[in-house]
């Protein structure tokens, strides 16, 4: 009896202001709060508030049959809570009709993970926090920032309390098996694994408008069709980052439509049911083995980390930034860890990337300065003041004793 | 005479130099320049100031012009969008050869629109040049003063034309800006222009030297003059941050040896770790630096500002502590008096022209990066030191105007007459 299992990525990182060389010392607010706003407001009409409301919509018309999962980063939920209340709120009915899961996630949507377990844990558990306060859900299921995942890691995440972690379905590490299935790390049997299709998830992701693709219009109708050619699955795990709906496929594209008619189409087969992440970790057996040494993520066709960390920008900004966790840490300053922390969002790494070929277009898209080169020069000069500011504190401290 | 920068349509370093000279240089003698573009509202007291842009055609006499600059002109070129003080990374694209549309008409209203430099800029030289001669036949004259290559085909001209003797500025020169393999249309002008004319003023000894060893032209008539240095509005300023700052500012290309001021900066960084250093300025060679000083692990010490404003610099050498300027190749290098004006001890390259002036500054063979290194690190470390460069240089400063550097070119027009 297979289970098909959406989850939703929501989040929106604090974007750096131009910072420059001249405001190194006296500047040490390094986010753009105008267009942090800006990007939030549009993306909430555009994306957010439309789609949860259809989302709502369709739980209560096929009576909670339809049921989904959403991973909200920590800023993501601070900024909804700053300027668009509304959001926060509709996430919130959602959550009321018990048919919404809400995954664990690092907080600050950082790529901690590879660089400090203490500041990994220390988010995760901001975030927990966060969920419990607005949505009263314990998370059990766990995603790492861009579905980064290798086997220590689930483990990790096991010894951590989680039963399920999320992870990229990818073709080398699956070897022709299918990701329609539970698996498990070799290390650590008691984990689940949950296994993105990227195949169908992308299709509705990233080709659902692109006139080009044979299969160009996507109806709700075909793409149950291919669901309900998988019946020996377990479950499909359809995993995109939620503004697939009205902000990377526009409203005009049709990609409202096709939400709004699929569950109906999906649950004409009786087989087929919707689960959350949680449901499906439950109802399904581990069945394989999925081994990966490697670190392996969802961005960019290469499925690794090389988005975030492939040129020597990225590499100083990230090992400079943890290198300065135990002096921050040690000042004791909220703001000052605060700072740091949101130093952290991936996605100031992601627009400091090189890589130019077919994914270049994507990271230009996301990106809202003009190079990569400038939005390392704004991330390294902000760090330069942060520095400052923590020498400064431990200048004070060896005063004092 | 004739130049192509001005202010204050190009506030470059050429422009500058050339109004410096300029003021001086009316209290001496009559002049009229001529450059492609003016401002009509802009006035220099005692200087006939002839933009092209607003001139009437028509109202010139038709002159027969001779051809010298034809042969220039029946190159096959490429649109190499020619930006010789480039301050912006550009990119290249490669376009197939056209030939160059020469015409014996003059078209002057090439300068009342688009850039003084582009991708035609060669048709700019050549009818700048047409238009000059044909205005120069209208006046009365006794001196034909060009400042660099872009004049040169004019004053080739008129000194055809008029048999006046002909006088070369040179600010700077293709060997500077392209190394010494350069060869090409500009490198030919020039060296054309140097062996044509009757004397060359270079601004310094060592530009002079390249006309020498790298043009081939005769040292007796070269006379080097060094520019200037305009007073500034000079103030001090302090810094958000406990670290001293080290700066460098120019355009970001091979000539200026922005790689050597990264290297100097690692080397600075690894000693004294209380340093902070700058690098204002853009150009081709940016991006890659900013790589390579991520690669080096010094970005969050090694800070990139990309082009500036004046009001900018100024701040920057308001809190600067040490000044570096390691061009491969500089004529003369006015940031550096501008620095020395603020009291920023200065460490040079000693392939500079203004280290012909600056006694005191601490100088290295630009390659020379542990003995770069070295200077800063004492400057830094060492105030006494800092002070005496400090001192030396305003002395230095003291003769260093453009009332000297107009005698000096008196001198020279007395020479050729």
């Amino acid at each position: 009896m297979p289970a098909v299992c959406f989850y939703f990525q929501v989040h929106q990182p604090y974007r750096l202001k131009q910072y420059s060389f001249f405001n190194i010392g006296n500047d040490h607010n390094y986010s753009d709060e105008r267009l942090n706003k800006e990007i939030l407001n549009k993306v909430a009409d555009k994306c957010y508030l439309p789609a949860n409301k259809l989302m709502l919509e369709l739980i209560k018309k096929f009576n909670k049959q339809f049921r989904i999962s959403y991973s909200i980063s920590g800023i993501a939920l601070e900024q909804f809570e700053k300027y668009r209340p509304d959001v926060l709120e509709s996430f919130i009915d959602l959550a009321r009709t018990g048919c919404v899961e809400f995954l664990g996630e690092t907080y600050h949507h950082s790529l901690s993970y590879l660089y400090s377990k203490d500041e990994f844990v220390r988010q995760i558990e901001l975030h927990e926090k966060k969920i419990k306060h607005y949505f009263n859900q314990e998370p059990v299921v766990f995603r790492n920032t861009e579905l980064i995942y290798n086997n220590d890691l689930a483990d990790f995440i096991q010894k951590m309390g989680y039963k399920a972690i999320l992870c990229e379905g990818v073709d080398s590490l699956l070897q022709g098996r299918t990701p329609n299935q539970i698996y498990t790390a070799p290390n650590n049997k008691k984990i689940k694994c949950l296994l993105k299709n990227f195949r169908l998830s992308d299709d509705i992701a990233f080709r659902f408008s692109n006139r080009d693709w044979p299969e160009y219009p996507l109806t709700a109708q075909k793409f149950a069709s291919w669901l309900h050619n998988a019946h020996s699955a377990d479950t499909i795990n359809l995993f995109m980052d939620y503004e697939t709906f009205g902000e990377h496929q526009w409203k005009e594209t049709g990609i409202f439509e096709f939400m709004e008619h699929l569950p109906g189409e999906i649950l004409k087969n009786k087989d087929f049911s919707f689960k959350t992440v949680g449901e499906v970790a439950d109802d399904y057996q581990i069945k394989d083995v999925y081994d990966a040494h490697a670190t392996t993520s969802w961005a960019d066709s290469e499925r690794d980390l090389s988005a975030w960390l492939s040129n020597s920008m990225q590499s100083e900004s990230l090992s400079k930034l943890y290198a300065m966790e135990e002096d921050v840490k040690n000042s004791g300053d909220k703001d000052l860890i605060e700072r740091w922390a949101r130093l952290q969002s991936s996605d100031l790494f992601y627009y400091m990337c090189t890589k130019y070929w077919s994914d270049g277009v994507v990271h230009k898209y996301f990106s809202p300065y003009n190079s990569p080169y400038d939005s390392y020069i704004y991330f390294i000069n902000a760090l330069a003041d942060l520095e400052v500011e923590v020498n400064k504190h431990s200048l004070a401290t060896a005063r004092v004793f | 005479m004739l130049g192509w920068e001005f202010p204050p349509i190009i506030n470059g370093g050429l422009g500058v130099a050339c109004l410096g000279l300029c003021k001086a240089l009316s209290q001496h003698v009559e002049l009229s320049m001529i450059i492609p573009k003016s401002d009509p509202n802009y006035m220099v007291n005692n200087v006939e100031l002839i933009g092209l842009n607003n001139v009437e055609v028509e109202n010139l006499k038709k002159i027969r012009t001779s051809k010298y600059y034809k042969e220039f002109a029946h190159v096959t070129t490429v649109e190499a969008n020619i930006f010789p003080y480039e301050t912006a990374e550009s990119d290249f694209d490669i376009i197939r050869g056209k030939s160059i549309d020469f015409k014996l008409d003059t078209n002057v209203n090439i300068f009342k629109v688009g850039d003084l430099y582009g991708d035609d800029v060669i048709n700019k030289v050549i009818e700048y040049a047409k238009f000059c001669a044909r205005l120069a036949m209208t006046k009365d004259f006794d001196i034909i003063h060009c400042h660099d290559w872009m004049t040169f085909l004019a004053g080739i001209e008129i000194k055809a034309l008029s048999g006046k003797p002909l006088v070369l500025h040179v600010h700077s020169l293709d060997y500077d800006r392209g190394g010494p393999d350069s060869r090409g249309w500009v490198y030919d002008i020039e060296r054309w222009g140097m062996h044509y004319a009757d004397a060359i003023i270079p601004v310094s000894r060592y530009t002079g030297s390249i006309a020498k060893n790298h043009y081939d032209v005769d040292e007796r008539k070269i006379y080097p003059v060094h520019n200037g240095a305009d007073p500034v509005h000079v103030f001090h300023d302090t810094k958000d941050f406990p670290e001293k700052l080290v700066l460098f500012l120019g355009r970001v290309t091979g000539q200026k040896g922005p790689e050597y001021f990264l290297d100097i900066a690692s080397k600075v960084i690894e000693h004294a770790p209380n340093s902070r250093f700058v690098m204002a300025g853009t150009g081709d060679k940016l991006r890659g630096l900013i790589e390579s000083g991520a690669y080096r692990q010094i970005g969050n010490k090694f800070h990139f500002t990309g082009f500036l404003n004046k009001e900018k610099v100024h701040k920057l050498l308001s809190i600067a502590d040490v000044y570096v300027m390691p061009s491969v190749s500089e004529p003369f290098g006015l940031s550096a008096l501008e620095a020395a004006q603020f009291g920023i001890p200065c460490v040079i390259s000693k392939q500079s022209g203004v280290s012909e002036v600056l006694y005191g500054a601490l100088k290295a063979d630009f390659w020379d990066v542990d003995k770069m290194a070295g200077h800063i690190i004492s400057l830094l470390q060492n105030d006494s030191l800092r002070e005496s460069v400090v001192k030396d240089a305003f002395r230095d400063l003291e003769n260093l105007t453009w009332d000297k550097a107009a005698d000096k070119v008196a001198d020279v027009y007395k020479r050729v007459l």
